[in-house]
């Protein structure tokens, strides 16, 4: 039987068949906008607030405030709490981008892997992280090892990884074989706002329901709609919500 | 490849204490006080280790009274010479990230 981490997002863990793969890396797929920030806080804040599992989040994209404001934002309010606690440790952009020295960062992310028990972790982004390396066979080399590394020290991973297109088939990356699973979230515009969509392409080991499924980000964050029915894909009727 | 020009670089007085030394990036004041290594000399080695891509300029940081300080850092790990057929060396340059993931990699397939 193969273990399963739970998001705790609503309508993800069904779509999964109960959730995650303990220990695997996932990639989380989209476009600006998609909400793949909003899904790795959600996953570290549930972990805390749910699962009474501890969370490490990597942004390369925001210092810590923002993050906080974020999280609030959407309303996960005990963000700060778990911050303080411990439970939740940010490494934000100005500690992973200190004095260009992106290499101390790591030794620091290693250390505190070996020394604290984390079971979850966000990298935002995949994107920003390969820009350290000098060439593809570099980047998958190491990206590969990374991944070991933190299945090693018993985490369960999000990477988030920007995507041009809305429809990936056109430039799927390397990074898309490496990782154990790929969700992605797509939007398209529509009067009112945007229509938004998740889609679980790939989870290995895993059964996973392989259709692209609603989704709405609202206070309390990401809802993905498993039944079709409680939600339009078309846009052109109102949600039930 | 390089040859005996990076050879006789790596020859001259406190070069090869200066790459010992940069590890971390430091200023050419920083590295005469902790090489004992006068001034002049310090700023002549780097200029002749920075044409052999031996040393890069890392970056320039101000100082207290707000003057740029430039600092070095040394871009190799190890250089290693042939001596068969024309002298020549290897130089293994140096990537941080690359190192320390593999460091950690290597000890997580020991366990």
């Amino acid at each position: 039987m193969v273990e399963l981490v739970r998001t705790g997002i609503e309508g993800l863990d069904e779509i999964l068949n109960g959730g995650i793969v303990k220990h695997s890396t996932t990639l989380v797929s989209g476009n600006p906008g998609a909400g793949k920030s909003v899904m790795g806080l959600q996953y570290i804040y549930n972990g805390v607030d749910l699962f009474d599992q501890r969370g490490l989040y990597l942004t390369f994209e925001e210092n810590a405030q923002d993050l906080r404001q974020a999280a609030e934002s959407i309303g996960f309010e005990n963000w700060e709490e778990y911050v303080e606690a411990g439970d939740i440790t940010v490494f934000d952009k100005q500690t992973l981008l200190r004095e260009h020295e992106f290499d101390a960062s790591l030794e620091l992310l290693l250390e505190e892997l070996a020394e604290e028990d984390y079971e979850r972790l966000v990298l935002d982004s995949l994107t920003m992280f390969q820009l350290f390396f000098e060439d593809e066979q570099e980047k998958r080399t190491y990206l590969l090892k990374f991944i070991d590394i933190l299945a090693d020290n018993g985490l369960t991973t999000l990477m988030t990884n920007e995507q041009g297109a809305v429809f990936p088939e056109t430039d799927i990356g390397l990074e898309n074989f490496l990782t154990d699973g790929n969700i992605y979230l797509l939007q398209t515009p529509t009067d009112s706002g945007v229509n938004r969509y998740a889609w679980v392409a790939k989870m290995r080991k895993q059964d996973v329901d392989t259709d692209i499924f609603p989704m709405e980000i609202d206070e309390g964050g990401i809802t993905v709609f498993k039944n079709a029915s409680e939600f339009s894909m078309m846009g052109g009727e109102e949600s039930p919500l | 490849m390089a040859g005996v020009d990076t050879i006789r670089t790596l020859g001259n007085k406190y070069s090869a204490e200066i790459l010992s030394a940069t590890d971390e990036a430091k200023s050419a004041q920083e590295l005469s006080e902790e090489l004992d290594v006068p001034i002049a000399t310090c700023y002549r080695r780097i200029d002749e280790l920075q044409e052999q891509d031996l040393l890069e300029l890392h970056d320039s940081v101000l100082s207290d009274d707000r003057r740029r300080i430039k600092v070095y850092r040394r871009s190799v790990e190890s250089v290693r010479v042939e001596f068969d057929g024309t002298p020549s060396v290897d130089i293994e340059e140096r990537s941080e990230v690359t190192n320390t993931l593999d460091e950690a990699w290597r000890t997580l397939s020991e366990t």
